[in-house]
């Protein structure tokens, strides 16, 4: 990949809040596609509600999959921000300052996302606040005792640090703009920025928090992508009952997640001209650990197949049969073809790693992805013990449409968020650069 | 009142701190702006913290707020366990745990907010723009403000050249 290129410290402000201040013709054509692809899944949300469950593809007995498929993979890309982040400053990484910012946006947007999913599974959508402990009229407590709850737990746990952990390195950046702004801007900036003054008793609490937040957000990711895979675990299911489930879907996790980062940050760099700041060295840096998490992710997936086709139980095995070669086997092939040839290929050597490949490796690692988590949900329910049940699944318009629409929504959130702050820590790129390390 | 003083290294900085503490005054009286953190060697300009003891007894309390209120559910409700116990520490561990750590997170960012000093409004604080012929925060400058009377702004003063401050401004608190 191509060599860095020396920025002065004094253009960096300039370079960074311009995005901010100025609006293109292309951001507002982008903003209207992404409201109008989002409002289409609303209205079919809508549509859902009022006609009921019926409009969807699901039937007997196959009661979870676009909207439970979606909620996994959502929740995993939420891994992209907080946790790489998290790993990076832990580290001490270097090239991280010009990364975190855009990846903790990505954790806080796919999970307000992941998070809406099993809502709209619900049938009643309006009655989901029974998911919350408190004494209802029916003097009935929500059953602590179900991953279904740990679920609701571990992502409001996860959102909440999430949250914060976007917000406290954004404070000194906001306490800048706000004496820079006027009207409405300053107004938000000065309410977000808490009356920040840049002394050394703010900077010193902000690092500890930083670093504390970091460390205890770590413990927090992986416990929540563990859980999330412990709703599957936990079942006595054919290919769900696995011990390796939640590191398996952890890694997964990082994986998507690194996806996920890789295609924002081509995008953003290629739309707000930040080649400059988004440098060679941050796509190379993290096509590596895209390869990494391929590797790691091909081995997880030998082992648990390898294992269930050696134990041959027969409800285990009709399930791998439907996903190897079955009806489900294009969509097996397309994932191993997705998620383990083209990252290996395109950025295993070192000679086609370029920001173009790592860009298609990472959009079709999230392809694969998607479609792993597809089958692991459906072909487990289209096949249960009783083979007189066995079942078939098709998603409707209605389950395309919002699903669909739920990168429009991400799309939308990232539009917006980037017209507000700045998509890279401006203070702490600064100090990167009078330290002399770009 | 304070004084402050205009630097534009860290070294120098550092010893302006280490004169006036040899003068009697306090980390307590001094506080350094900068725009972006200042690094300065160990001892010199120090923060105690207790913010990381808060984050484990905030994981504590709640995590233990959590067991006293599912110990309860389960007990307002019984609902048919199939002879298990009503209470199962391995059925819950993973909402304890989650709570533990949302504990942690809370009372991490009460002690950012506290030891920051940001709940508490400094009037007296440089600003990014200042006033014609004011000091304020510019990229590469390090202001240092000293609490002090009055009557020791000459003494003050002098250390505060002597370290090389390139100026020195007298700041009312406005609160």
């Amino acid at each position: 990949m191509a060599t860095a290129v020396q920025i002065r410290q004094d253009k960096v402000r300039e370079d960074l809040w311009r995005p901010l201040l100025q609006t293109r013709g292309r951001y507002v054509v982008a903003l209207v596609l992404a409201g109008l692809a989002g409002a289409w899944g609303l209205a079919a949300w809508g549509y859902q509600i009022y006609e009921g469950l019926g409009v969807t593809g699901k039937r007997r007995p196959v009661m979870w999959a676009f909207y439970i498929t979606s909620f996994v993979f959502w929740i995993g890309i939420s891994h992209a921000g907080t946790l790489i982040s998290a790993i990076l400053r832990l580290t001490h990484s270097r090239w991280r300052k010009p990364v975190t910012r855009a990846a903790e946006a990505i954790t806080v947007f796919a999970l307000m996302i992941g998070g809406m999913f099993p809502i709209i599974h619900l049938g009643r959508p309006w009655v989901f606040y029974w998911l919350l402990p408190y004494p209802n009229n029916r003097l009935l407590w929500p059953n602590f005792r179900s991953p279904l709850l740990w679920d609701v737990t571990a992502i409001f746990t996860y959102l909440t640090g999430s949250v914060i952990y976007l917000y406290l390195p954004l404070i000194p950046d906001v306490a800048h703009l706000a004496e820079h702004t006027t009207g409405w801007r300053h107004a938000l900036y000065r309410a977000l920025s808490l009356h920040w003054t840049s002394s050394d008793r703010e900077w010193h609490a902000l690092e500890r928090a930083m670093k504390l937040m970091a460390g205890i957000i770590l413990a927090v990711a992986v416990s929540v992508h563990t859980v999330v895979a412990w709703d599957f675990a936990m079942s006595v299911a054919p290919m769900w009952h696995s011990t390796i489930f939640g590191p398996y879907f952890v890694t997964g996790a990082i994986f998507s997640g690194i996806a996920a980062l890789l295609v924002v940050l081509a995008i953003v760099r290629k739309t707000m001209h930040l080649e400059a700041y988004l440098q060679p060295v941050h796509f190379d840096n993290l096509a590596k650990l895209l390869v990494l998490m391929s590797l790691l992710w091909f081995y997880f997936t030998t082992a648990e197949y390898l294992t269930t086709w050696y134990g041959n139980e027969p409800w285990e095995m009709a399930v791998l049969g439907a996903r190897v070669r079955g009806g489900y086997a294009p969509l097996f092939w397309t994932m191993v073809v997705c998620n383990f040839v083209i990252p290996f290929v395109l950025l295993g050597i070192q000679r086609l790693r370029t920001i173009r490949t790592a860009t298609i490796s990472a959009a079709a690692v999230l392809v694969g992805m998607w479609l792993e988590r597809f089958l692991i949900v459906v072909p487990t329910l289209a096949h249960p013990r009783l083979p007189a049940a066995w079942g078939t699944y098709a998603p409707t318009w209605v389950e395309i449409s919002i699903c669909g629409a739920t990168f429009a929504a991400m799309a939308l959130l990232y539009l917006v968020f980037s017209k507000l702050f700045p998509i890279i820590a401006v203070w702490e790129y600064e100090e990167h650069v009078s330290n002399g390390r770009i | 009142m304070f004084l402050t003083g205009e630097f534009s290294q860290a070294e120098a900085t550092g010893r302006a701190i280490e004169a006036l503490k040899a003068k009697g005054f306090g980390p307590q009286a001094l506080d350094m702006f900068s725009t972006e953190p200042v690094e300065l060697p160990p001892g010199v300009l120090d923060r105690p913290s207790r913010m990381s003891l808060m984050a484990v007894a905030g994981a504590v309390v709640v995590c233990l707020l959590a067991v006293v209120f599912v110990y309860y559910t389960q007990r307002s409700y019984r609902l048919n366990t199939g002879g298990m116990p009503l209470f199962s520490l391995w059925a819950t561990g993973v909402i304890f745990y989650e709570m533990a750590v949302l504990g942690a997170i809370g009372a991490t960012f009460v002690m950012f907010l506290w030891e920051s000093g940001m709940l508490r409004k400094d009037h007296a604080a440089p600003r990014w723009k200042g006033a014609e012929g004011e000091l304020a925060l510019e990229p590469g400058r390090i202001l240092l403000r000293v609490r002090c009377e009055p009557e020791h702004f000459a003494a003050v003063g002098e250390c505060l050249y002597a370290a090389g401050a390139s100026r020195v401004e007298k700041v009312q608190n406005k609160s």
